[in-house]
């Protein structure tokens, strides 16, 4: 029953997946892409993580997709043709063949039983964690953040400086 | 939901996210698709490190998750604020038109 329920919601998934990357607009390809985000969340929800499933839901669909809409919204869509053409297709094609079932071979052949220990991380673990043992990645990944912030606020100043051609 | 089967679903569908990503990443002409398509391949090893973390009981591959999804939000408004310079320079999004940038 479940398996039934995560296959259908991967295949969904999948669907909006491709559909981000055949759809000529890409205001299309951004509703796609949450389409896809909400599936995964589902994917997680099943998988036992609703911590991760929330994290997807909120910064994902609500903060990334947000902002590719509102650069869409800013830029012209269609200044573009929407493809490449079709020796790109071919070797891409190939090469994600290619990589897929290197990845798939070498992950099914190293599958290990499930240890049975799973259950739901909880807030308060993950928070636990958060401050014991995954300290100093949390403290450099707020370093981080704010060189972004300085990152992007340099080029949106710069842009005002940079002339027209 | 720890069978034997479902672990097999899993990476199937995380793989294919990937490869997807990675058709989408060299065949569309438009910058911001490009960028939507490496969200893609991030989502794929997301997927991939939930199920790990599931399978061996563990909480370090959610944590990683954790870590990568707000690197991932860090890595968007940068390229896209990157993005919009470049169109402001070139009038279009079309990433033929950005081949100066291999210098």
């Amino acid at each position: 029953m479940t398996d039934g329920i995560f296959i259908a919601i991967g295949i969904f998934t999948l669907l909006c997946g491709s559909s981000v990357i055949l759809c000529k607009s890409p205001v299309y390809s951004a509703f796609s892409l949450i389409l896809s985000f909400f599936g995964l969340a589902g994917l997680y929800i099943l998988l036992e993580s609703p911590f991760i499933a929330v994290i997807q839901v909120l910064v994902y669909t609500g903060a990334i997709v947000v902002l590719f809409v509102y650069v869409v919204m800013l830029m012209n869509p269609n200044s573009s043709g929407a493809y490449r053409n079709w020796i790109f297709m071919i070797v891409s094609a190939f090469l994600a063949w290619a990589v897929s079932l290197y990845l798939l071979k070498a992950l099914t052949l190293g599958v290990a039983p499930a240890v049975g220990g799973a259950h739901a991380l909880s807030l308060k673990e993950v928070a636990t964690l958060l401050f014991t043992k995954y300290l100093w990645p949390f403290e450099i990944l707020s370093i981080f953040l704010v060189v972004m912030i300085v990152a992007v606020f340099a080029l949106a100043k710069q842009s005002k400086e940079t002339p027209n051609e | 939901m720890s069978n034997f089967s479902s672990v097999y679903w899993t990476q199937f569908i995380a793989i294919a996210l990937i490869g997807l990503g990675m058709v989408g990443f060299l065949i569309r002409r438009n910058a911001i698709v490009v960028l939507m398509s490496i969200e893609l391949m991030l989502n794929g090893v997301n997927l991939l490190l939930i199920e790990a973390a599931h399978r061996s009981g563990s909480a370090d591959g959610t944590m990683l998750v954790v870590f990568i999804i707000t690197i991932a939000a860090g890595e968007v408004a940068v390229g896209l604020g990157i993005l919009l310079n470049l169109y402001r320079i070139k009038h279009s999004s079309d990433t033929e038109l950005y081949k100066e940038l291999q210098g």
